[in-house]
């Protein structure tokens, strides 16, 4: 899971996808903007057929695989 | 694909007039509202007491619908909300962020959830959070503003929801209406027309600079903060445009921008203040009344539509 949702980021982020670990910051290091996280999510809740609570607080690639997992539960 | 925005807000006109903090108080919003149209009332300057206050307000003004616009980024979000939905405002119309969160409190106080999305990605998300409508804004708008044009974002937008779409950023007047409509539109929000409105109690000055402003006179600063905010372009958003340039620290851009709206909007340094206003500033040459304003753009969105053929 988490490599297919390291993917669409690095998609969307324009990044290599080998630069991308859980502790990436998707705004400092990703320079990701509110526009970008939106697509990002948006994109993975298409991807796992799911939808994501709590998209205010995401600071690191890891919250969002954290989120990913709640939401599969 | 149109959907009926009057009967889902209950006014006469699908106009709804763009929610301005520190503009848009009881007085603009009761005539708006008096006028057929949808006043929005902004609260990002205000806490609770002082929403309730200014509710309580427009009230007495009117009996007609009306909304309140929650900056969701405000510290007093949470109260704020508890106040609307206790108070059972008909609409609100939301910014920064996604009301997800407070959904429940607005469908058991029946209050409509209008929020604004800058982007495909986020008005899906807010139709997922279970909003009744969702504004589409282009950059054009004045403000805090996304990336993309009205004109890209609205079919767009359009085409991935099954709510309805306001379209909003660059209609001032019936042929904008009417575009709109063409891209798919159900309503319409307008700001900077309504900015100039005989009822709007923004000082003298602003509403100068407005009606005088050209097609090229705005500009977005704070775009390097992830903030951007379209302005006249004066002395104030020169200055920012050469701290940006030089990168300097978001500190000191936010330094420069505290309070810089209320010095334009209430002691009227356009100058010094900062000038909040859309790109369609060059076509607002006139103040009138909100009836007057609303009547106007109306009788001429009929007459373009009328008159449309291919």
């Amino acid at each position: 899971m988490f490599e297919r949702i390291r993917e669409i980021i690095a998609d969307q982020t324009g990044k290599d996808a080998d630069e991308i670990t859980m502790d990436t910051n998707v705004k400092t290091d990703l320079e990701a903007d509110s526009l970008d996280l939106f697509q990002i999510i948006n994109d993975i809740e298409d991807e796992f057929d799911i939808k994501i609570e709590n998209v205010e607080g995401i600071e690191t690639v890891g919250d969002v695989v954290k989120l990913v997992e709640e939401s599969k539960k | 694909m149109y959907a009926d925005i009057c009967g889902l807000l209950n006014i006469q006109y699908p106009i709804i007039q763009g929610a301005m903090a520190w503009i848009s108080d009881p007085s603009l919003v009761s005539a708006v509202s008096e006028a057929g149209g949808l006043g929005v009332l902004a609260t990002g300057h205000l806490d609770a007491e002082g929403c309730v206050k200014a509710i309580k307000e427009i009230r007495e003004r009117t009996d007609k619908p009306f909304a309140v616009n929650i900056m969701l980024l405000s510290q007093f979000a949470d109260e704020i909300v508890k106040a609307v939905c206790e108070q059972k405002v008909p609409v609100v119309t939301t910014g920064a962020g996604s009301p997800g969160k407070y959904i429940q409190m607005f469908k058991e106080s029946g209050t409509k959830v209008l929020p604004v999305a800058p982007s495909v990605a986020i008005a899906k998300r807010m139709e997922k959070d279970g909003a009744d409508a969702v504004i589409a804004e282009g950059c054009e708008s004045g403000g805090h503003v996304g990336k993309i044009t009205t004109m890209a974002l609205v079919p767009q937008v359009v085409d991935a929801l099954n709510i309805p779409v306001i379209a909003a950023g660059g209609i001032a007047d019936g042929r904008g209406m009417a575009a709109a409509r063409m891209l798919g539109a159900s309503g319409f929000q307008i700001g900077t027309r309504f900015l100039v409105a005989k009822e709007c109690t923004v000082h003298q000055n602003y509403k100068d600079r407005i009606i005088k402003a050209k097609d090229i006179d705005t500009t977005t600063t704070g775009a390097s903060t992830g903030h951007p905010v379209r302005v006249i372009r004066n002395k104030l958003a020169r200055k920012f445009e050469e701290l940006e340039k030089n990168n300097a620290p978001a500190e000191e851009l936010d330094k420069l921008g505290r309070g810089a709206l209320r010095r334009a909007v209430v002691e009227g340094d356009i100058e010094n203040g900062s000038v909040m206003s859309g790109q369609i500033a060059g076509l607002v040459n006139k103040e009138q009344t909100a009836e007057e304003i609303i009547k106007e753009l109306y009788g001429q969105y009929k007459e373009v539509m009328k008159n449309t053929a291919v």
